[in-house]
């Protein structure tokens, strides 16, 4: 028997980036921003995303790519509020989604038909947020029933975020949820965050929220590169 | 979990076209900014290395400064 030391050295995420690089430049060459959504399960990401398209599907054309562990749940909920084809990951017990899975999805994508793509992932706070998909921004999302130490406990999802959204603020008056706190918290981890407060059942801060994504596409639009 | 995963796959690929009797140790680094919990990654590690072709391998974490997170090394037995 002999003892051998395997030098390796590999980034574990080496592979991933690289076709997250490559998703990022397919969305760039079709001026086509995307966001991942990323919060616990329960957190209110798929009727914010049914929202958003009810709203928008009339003015901007929108793609969507939805992760489950093991249905296609979301999927077919999202299906009832756009014309077009809703991409289903189905991770088979997977807790994120992958660069490839979004690669691989983008080829059913007609992307110089699509002005933005909206990603939901996996209810997971804590893998999703290792795994760059391509997209511009990750958002995270997280309710007011969950406590306001959310970003204290998931700080990684927080600090690869650029947006967070508090949802189901209609709950607010039923609940001992400090809303001033969370928010703290969440700039305690990362000052940069950009927050919006919504409720996707009443429509309470959905006009915010849809300004930005209309921004966010008129500014991929004009983009020169 | 899916961290470790990789690792293992990164592994496995390490040790393609040999044929050893087992690995023994697979050495990850991680840096302090990788976003990694430390203590969930070994116990990842520890579930996934008992099942083969490791079976026998531990892990080993070295934590790094930074945002490093890599497979440094496998260690086999021939």
């Amino acid at each position: 028997m002999t003892v051998t030391v395997i030098d390796v050295r590999e980034r574990v995420m080496a592979r991933n980036d690289e076709i997250a690089r490559g998703v990022r430049e397919r969305l760039e060459r079709a001026r086509a921003p995307a966001f991942n959504f990323i919060s616990s399960p329960g957190a209110g990401k798929t009727l914010l995303l049914e929202r958003t398209l009810d709203a928008l599907n009339a003015q901007l054309r929108i793609a969507v790519v939805t992760g489950d562990c093991q249905t296609q749940n979301d999927a077919d909920r999202l299906a009832r509020h756009t014309d077009r084809l809703v991409q289903a990951v189905v991770t088979n017990g997977g807790c994120h989604l992958d660069a490839r899975q979004i690669y691989t999805a983008l080829g059913s994508i007609a992307l110089d038909a699509t002005d933005l793509l909206l990603i939901e992932n996996v209810g997971n706070l804590v893998c999703p947020a290792s795994w760059d998909l391509g997209e511009r921004s990750k958002v995270v999302l997280f309710s007011v029933t969950e406590g306001e130490d959310k970003p204290l406990k998931y700080p990684n999802a927080f600090r690869a975020a650029r947006i967070a959204i508090v949802t189901k603020l209609d709950l607010l008056p039923h609940l001992e949820f400090d809303l001033a706190s969370a928010l703290g918290h969440a700039r305690a981890v990362n000052p940069a965050l950009r927050f919006f407060l919504v409720s996707a059942r009443t429509g309470e801060g959905m006009p915010a929220w849809l300004d930005f994504l209309r921004g966010e596409v008129a500014a991929a639009r004009d983009d020169p590169t | 979990m899916s961290v470790a995963m990789e690792v293992c796959a990164i592994a496995e690929r390490a040790i393609a076209g040999r044929s050893p009797s087992c690995i023994t140790e697979v050495v990850v680094e991680v840096g302090d900014l990788a976003g990694i919990e430390i203590q969930n990654l070994e116990f990842c590690l520890d579930t996934l290395l008992r099942i083969p072709p490791f079976t026998r391998a531990h892990a080993v974490v070295r934590r790094e400064r930074g945002d490093v997170l890599r497979v440094a090394s496998v260690e086999i037995d021939e």
